[in-house]
């Protein structure tokens, strides 16, 4: 089910009023089957893949608590549980491309290799179910979180719907021990929540959507444009992936608050970001300190050579990269990221602005890091919009040779109203979250707010069916 | 239940209150700035409607049927014009769109102005248009996303159910998925004993096996031609189909709102089902004639049975069945409305 659905209209007051309406003891049994409906919406076979990706780390959980004296059995264990719910992500999200990788290379060294495609699709939100599930493995070996032992819960604590399809991915610690407790109804909870689903909605029907049809133009057709349309598409780009998942990370946060579940943060202006270093801290947080807590320190994290590190960055990178989808692309964007950082530490050392002082000179410094880094992650942002090599080369071919074009996108004032909003709205609350800012303001003011919110999400919003661009991975 | 949650119902209480108010705030403000912009640019369906204001007293609902000629046709006038010339006394507008069915024409209908000079509303009947594949057809989607902003609702909500895409929005194998089952449920019955009792059996039987009735084995685009018509008109019609209900709901309103209806039952191309398929599928499509015919003289409509009134020659489409006639099949059709409008009305 889609959150800016008339199906969700109606599915989340239901749930969230039973919710409250049955004892605490029920509720689990309540969610679950909320969730279990929520994503069999979508295509409901899949929901198997789901079940034996929480059977099998469930089961793995309880082992390894029983073993929890016997190193090799506890470690054997983590590594079946986290080799089987990775195969079940590489059967389904990798292995066409994989085939499609080795037939090509069998061809270019003049050898026959069948292709075997799997006609299957990629079950919604694997990725994301996946990573949450290994983090409750992880963390039931590490010791920080007992193995839950009723089904319910853990299974639960996947498929919890706010976040079941596109995160935030949680931790047990937060979300786990959350299920459990008793929640009461408590005006602050509703009214923040029901804050962050419009704010959310905002995002994602007005800014992404409006936004969203420019760029599926241009990235269709790029020689159809002139350099600064392309220039224009991939700043369109920039905004729509932003509102569009920072849209659904909110709506998420929104769904849970009103039932008195906190989530994570996932996104904390990152386009305000000086470096890239920073970026990476504030964009898709539930992601960059999953492979922070789980893959860069593990690997031996900031506390090894300079060359190790730079290889572990790279490793990271380039993994984080192919989770987002089995495409080339994908692993060139976070490989690039890798390359970035490693030059932003190796630059660190040359203090070219240093003799630059006083509040304005820091200023200009700032403004001239945060153009930058947003450049560089616009830039990136393409060749991770682009659906294949030729679709980019054919969009930067048409930047470079498409300058004497005139103009062929006509922009609605919807569309810049929105992203100007957007940019305004960022650095407005860059210091808190709306809803946090929102109940700091004057009656009148919020209930503006509020009423030009429902006015944009109805009124401005795209009729076009535009899928969230998370949902693909 | 403890105090602080009794307090949190009557705050929320009080704050629903409140947003009722702003929501009809709003709503006023949409309807008197963007809804017009809205309309245009979102429902065609619309402007179709007030076509119906002023200076026509009969009105035309058709779909392709009504515009599509050959090029080779000298006359390209649409069927609702020849009628027009055909009854010089009265003055038919053409309310007419393609893809269009019985429940997208109540809508058309419902939203002709009050002031008007309406005296007959003239509705195509499709026989196509009862089955699967039109109810599932890839234009479906376009066309319920503009019936949206026809519906009896404030305008905002009418926007937000488009806002949040309350009109159905499927994939190709989605399509193909439904389009599979809904052939299994478009059962028949006949009068005697038959192998298969649905059109996804007796469609799957001749595509497989690529034998005709008669037992000959044409080539495959012949065979391929067969399935679409067993898939377009083996079925039985009876008020369940959501169709017959559309068309209860125009003679309803026709009533109510002193209109005439007048049902075009549209032209298929008997001579190719006789050639290509079965006999049973010729008894089942004159079967579901007589069915609309009868249950709507019942009701006082005017029917006015085509079916047979274009011959093989002046089908435009030859590879699929259509309603796309040349300008003598056009002109047959057109002739026998007048003729019966003529006869039937004062």
């Amino acid at each position: 089910m889609l959150f800016n659905s008339i199906e969700f209209l109606i599915f989340f007051p239901i749930v969230t009023l039973l919710f409250y309406l049955m004892p605490h003891k029920w509720r689990w049994l309540l969610l679950l089957a909320a969730s279990c409906f929520f994503y069999m919406w979508f295509i409901p076979k899949y929901i198997f893949i789901l079940l034996i990706t929480i059977l099998i780390d469930y089961s793995a959980g309880i082992l390894m608590e029983k073993w929890k004296e016997d190193i090799p059995r506890k470690k054997t264990c983590l590594v079946v549980s986290i080799i089987s719910t990775c195969l079940v992500l590489f059967i389904f999200k990798y292995l066409n491309f994989c085939s499609a990788n080795l037939v090509a290379l069998a061809q270019h060294f003049g050898w026959s290799h069948p292709q075997r495609i799997l006609n299957i699709a990629l079950p919604i939100g694997l990725s994301f179910h996946t990573f949450q599930s290994l983090s409750y493995v992880i963390e039931v070996y590490r010791g920080n979180q007992k193995a839950e032992h009723h089904f319910g819960y853990y299974a639960l604590y996947v498929m919890f719907y706010p976040q079941l399809v596109t995160g935030p991915i949680e931790r047990p610690q937060n979300l786990l021990r959350q299920l459990h407790e008793h929640k009461e109804l408590q005006y602050d909870n509703i009214a923040n929540g029901l804050r962050l689903i419009l704010f959310g909605l905002f995002l994602k029907m007005v800014v992404a959507d409006n936004l969203g049809m420019y760029v599926d133009k241009i990235y269709e057709s790029p020689f159809d444009y002139s350099s600064g349309d392309i220039l224009l598409g991939m700043l369109f780009y920039s905004f729509q992936i932003y509102g569009d998942f920072f849209g659904y990370s909110t709506i998420a946060l929104g769904c849970a608050l009103t039932m008195g579940f906190s989530l994570m943060d996932n996104f904390k202006t990152p386009y305000l970001s000086d470096s890239v270093q920073e970026f990476w801290r504030r964009w898709h947080i539930s992601l960059s300190t999953w492979f922070r807590d789980y893959l860069y320190i593990p690997l031996g994290g900031n506390r090894v050579s300079i060359p190790r590190w730079a290889l572990n960055t790279l490793i990271v990178f380039t993994v984080c990269g192919i989770w987002h989808g089995a495409n080339w692309t994908f692993m060139i964007w976070g490989f690039a990221y890798g390359v970035l950082l490693i030059i932003e530490r190796g630059l660190r050392n040359i203090h070219l602005f240093d003799k630059i002082e006083g509040k304005t000179g820091r200023i200009l410094i700032k403004i001239g890091n945060v153009t930058k880094t947003f450049v560089i992650v616009t830039l990136l942002w393409s060749v991770f919009r682009a659906t294949s090599f030729g679709n980019l080369h054919d969009l930067f071919s048409a930047l470079l040779h498409n300058g004497a074009l005139e103009s062929q996108l006509q922009v609605a004032p919807v569309a810049w109203m929105s992203l100007i909003l957007f940019a305004l709205a960022d650095i407005v609350i860059r210091k808190s979250r709306f809803d946090v800012w929102c109940g700091s303001q004057k009656p009148l003011i919020r209930w503006c707010v509020y009423a030009f919110l429902i006015f944009a999400v109805i009124a401005l919003s795209s009729v076009e069916q535009i899928p969230f661009i998370y949902f693909q991975f | 239940m403890t105090e602080n949650e009794k307090h949190t119902i009557r705050k929320l209480l009080y704050k629903s209150l409140i947003a009722l108010i702003v929501l009809a705030l709003l709503d006023i403000l949409y309807y008197f700035t963007l809804y017009p912009k809205d309309l245009e640019e979102n429902c065609s369906l619309m402007e179709i409607s007030m076509r119906g204001e002023k200076g026509v007293d009969i009105v035309y609902l058709g779909e392709s049927s009504n515009f599509s000629s050959a090029e080779t046709d000298t006359d390209k006038r649409y069927i609702c014009v020849m009628i027009d010339d055909l009854l010089p006394e009265h003055n038919v507008g053409n309310l007419s769109k393609s893809a269009c069915h019985a429940g997208i024409y109540y809508d058309i209908l419902r939203n002709i102005p009050k002031r008007n000079e309406v005296k007959t509303a003239i509705v195509t009947v499709n026989m196509r248009s009862f089955t699967t594949e039109w109810i599932y057809s890839n234009l479906e989607p376009a066309l319920r996303k503009e019936q949206i902003m026809m519906k009896k609702a404030p305008t905002l909500f009418r926007r937000m159910l488009l806002a949040f895409k309350a009109y159905p929005s499927w994939t190709e194998e989605e399509r193909s998925a439904m389009l599979t089952e809904g052939f299994k449920k478009q059962t028949f019955t006949l009068p005697h004993p038959f192998p298969f009792h649905n059109a996804y059996d007796w469609d799957h039987e001749v595509g497989t096996n690529c034998v005709m009735f008669d037992g000959s084995h044409p080539a495959l685009d012949t065979i391929a031609l067969a399935c679409h018509h067993i898939k377009h008109f083996a079925y039985t019609l009876d008020d369940k189909n959501p169709r017959i209900k559309d068309l209860d709901n125009i003679v309803k309103l026709c009533r109510k709102r002193g209109w005439q209806p007048v049902f075009n039952i549209l032209a298929e191309n008997v001579d190719q089902v006789d050639s290509l398929c079965d006999p049973n599928l010729m008894y089942l499509l004159k079967r579901n004639v007589q069915y609309v015919t009868d249950r709507y003289e019942a009701m006082g409509v005017i029917t006015v049975n085509n079916l047979t009134a274009v011959r093989d020659a002046s089908f435009l489409d030859r590879d699929f069945p259509t309603e796309h006639y040349d300008q003598v099949g056009r002109q047959a059709i057109a002739e026998n409305v007048a003729a019966t409008i003529k006869q039937r009305l004062p």
